[in-house]
């Protein structure tokens, strides 16, 4: 008997690490000259209720006057830290409706995370050093990433189901349904999508300098 | 339950306060040049030379010494203080060149205002963006800033408010400000006397001067003094591009009383002009800035007024890559007189070229040469010599820095 359920256990261990039939969804996002986009955000939202994606915990580093990352997409229940790593103070800041939060001047880790409760996207500043800017992509979405040098990301492993495919950055001046696709895997398939910018992105950030006064 | 309510919350507020950074931030500066000049006396000696160093200051000589803090006083007000030696003559006093208190509450909903009770300068100049109002791409500035250094200070209260538009997605922010303000009817001494001049020069106060002592052509003018008790006001508005394009517009009055003086025989101004400017920055590390002036100043009893148009211009280009900065800037500048002997005309144009090397946080090397051409008719009036001059002046720069950003 003991020898039968070890058995049976080892078939259900089986069984479950085979995933039922699922695919794969591939997206390339290209700028308008037809060059990889790197670094743009992708989120893959199932039209079926799904489960939501577990919080995490990550970090949002200040160093030489700047965001590190200046991008990061985490799953709605978050939390983010802010570490100051510069030897000048910050003041972080969003007005953003999905966030409205303040940490007032301090340097080093004095502050608790900050918990992202509603997807949308956060726009950081410094209230101290203007030309500072980050953005935290919250997201409800089943799957999520950024971009590779090639333009290109993945989701593996997506069950049969229907999917919303969306593309943001916050240099994009494209906007609407062009960067929005509905995708529907029904097997153990992969499905490309390419998402061609027709226009070209807003100049990024210029680099801030340490002894700019940051004004005008 | 209050009670422990309280020592909760203070327990709180205990492990926070470690790195609420509510500490003094400070700098140190020591910026000493090696200068070769062949330039006439300058405004510093009582002269009507356009440069900072004439050919009586050459060698080794104090291009700054400075000590600035900022103090935090809680979260959104600090108080900002700024002082400096200019050497340039021993009568020269150590002074303040800015020394106000700011109020930054943070921005909502894509609104910020920015509030700077004190002294400091208003907002016209689109060359000096970097720590103590120097610029990042010259020793010394155009004439156009050189004359807002000498005598030009915001001594009362600015207000200031900004869409941030390009936090909320748009391509623009957009600002306006305004501040009423006393303590500078002299404002307008030093262009209708000693005329304009190219120079990293700033008056300090309380008792900085322009001019020289015991000089019949220039002598030492004091300039900030409330002397007619009108306050002065200027509104500009500044429009920003992403970061790449800026535009700045200024309207300046002191509405000074051109009659009124005091018992020291300070002279009050009537001085109005309006600026305006725009700068571009690339990528690749260009920048070009141009930048446009024009006022008047008068001066005397009310049936005897001498006014001074005055005008100050210049185009800046200038690229930066690594550390390294090469910049070229041509400034054109002059002042008509309506005074039957042409007292205080001038017409000039000046070209500047300078290298900047920062080596670090704490080094900054730089080599810059100055050459200013103007026609001045008080040359001939006052000293008998010929009303044109073309002077030349080569400085290297070293300067140390310190501080608590560093």
């Amino acid at each position: 008997m003991p020898r039968i359920s070890a058995g049976i256990f080892r078939l259900l261990l089986l069984c479950s690490a085979v995933p039922a039939v699922a695919g794969t969804i591939s997206v390339q996002a290209m700028l308008a000259n037809h060059e990889p986009f790197a670094g743009a955000v992708v989120t893959v939202s199932a039209a079926a209720t799904h489960a939501p994606v577990a919080p995490v915990s990550a970090i949002v580093d200040q160093i030489n006057l700047a965001f590190v990352p200046d991008i990061i997409v985490v799953p709605v229940g978050s939390t983010v830290e802010f570490p100051n790593s510069d030897s000048v103070s910050h003041q972080i800041y969003s007005f953003s409706p999905t966030k409205r939060f303040q940490l007032p001047l301090y340097h080093g880790k004095p502050y608790p995370p900050v918990h992202f409760d509603q997807a949308g996207v956060v726009t950081l500043g410094c209230n101290i050093h203007d030309r500072m800017v980050g953005y935290i992509v919250v997201t409800d979405a089943t799957y999520f990433g950024r971009t590779d040098a090639r333009g290109i990301w993945s989701a593996t492993n997506v069950p049969r189901g229907t999917y919303h495919v969306s593309l943001w950055h916050p240099l994009l001046r494209d906007t609407g349904a062009s960067l929005d696709r509905d995708v529907s895997v029904t097997g153990d398939e992969s499905k490309n999508i390419t998402v061609q910018l027709a226009q070209a992105l807003r100049p990024a950030p210029l680099q801030a300098t340490a002894r700019s006064r940051d004004q005008y | 339950m209050n009670t422990l309510r309280t020592l909760a919350v203070a327990s709180a507020l205990c492990t926070v306060a470690p790195g609420i950074a509510w500490s003094t931030d400070w700098e140190l500066s020591a910026d000493m040049r090696l200068v070769d000049s062949d330039g006439q006396p300058s405004l510093f000696d009582g002269g009507l030379g356009a440069l900072r160093y004439d050919s009586e200051h050459e060698g080794v000589q104090v291009g700054r010494l400075r000590a600035a803090l900022t103090q935090p006083l809680g979260d959104v007000w600090a108080v900002k203080l700024d002082a400096s030696y200019f050497g340039q003559d021993d009568a020269h006093p150590v002074g303040l060149t800015e020394a106000y208190l700011e109020y930054r509450p943070y921005p909502v909903n894509g609104w910020r205002t920015r509030v700077r009770i004190g002294a400091f300068f208003p907002p016209v100049s689109l060359e000096d963006t970097a720590s103590g109002w120097t610029s990042p791409y010259t020793l010394s500035n155009s004439a156009l800033n050189s004359w807002i250094g000498e005598e030009v200070r915001t001594i009362g209260a600015e207000g200031q408010l900004e869409w941030l538009g390009t936090r909320l997605g748009h391509d623009f922010d957009l600002g306006v400000n305004g501040a009423i303000f006393g303590w500078n009817e002299p404002a307008g001494t030093v262009v209708a006397t000693g005329g304009f001049s190219l120079n990293d020069f700033q008056t300090t106060l309380p008792n900085g001067y322009v001019g020289g002592h015991s000089s019949a052509v220039f002598p030492e003018q004091t300039i900030f003094h409330e002397l007619d008790g009108h306050a002065g006001f200027y509104v500009g508005a500044q429009a920003r591009y992403l970061d790449r394009v800026t535009l700045i517009a200024l309207h300046y009055d002191n509405r000074a009383n051109p009659a009124a003086e005091d018992i020291a025989l300070n002279e009050a101004w009537h001085t109005q002009f309006n600026s305006a400017g725009v700068r571009v920055d690339t990528a690749a590390g260009w920048t070009a800035i141009i930048q446009w002036l024009s006022g008047t100043t008068s001066n005397g009893p009310p049936d005897d007024f001498y006014p001074w148009p005055f005008h100050a211009r210049f185009a800046l280009i200038s690229r930066q890559w690594g550390r390294q900065t090469l910049s070229a800037r041509y400034d054109v500048f002059g002042i008509e007189s309506t005074d039957e002997d042409s007292f205080g005309a001038e017409e000039g144009h000046a070209w500047t070229v300078a290298y900047m090397f920062n080596q670090g946080p704490h080094w900054r090397f730089a080599l810059e040469w100055l050459h200013v051409a103007s026609e001045v008719a008080d040359r001939a009036t006052l000293l008998d010599e010929p009303t044109f001059a073309g002077e030349n002046q080569t400085q290297l720069s070293v300067r140390y820095t310190i501080g608590s950003g560093l």
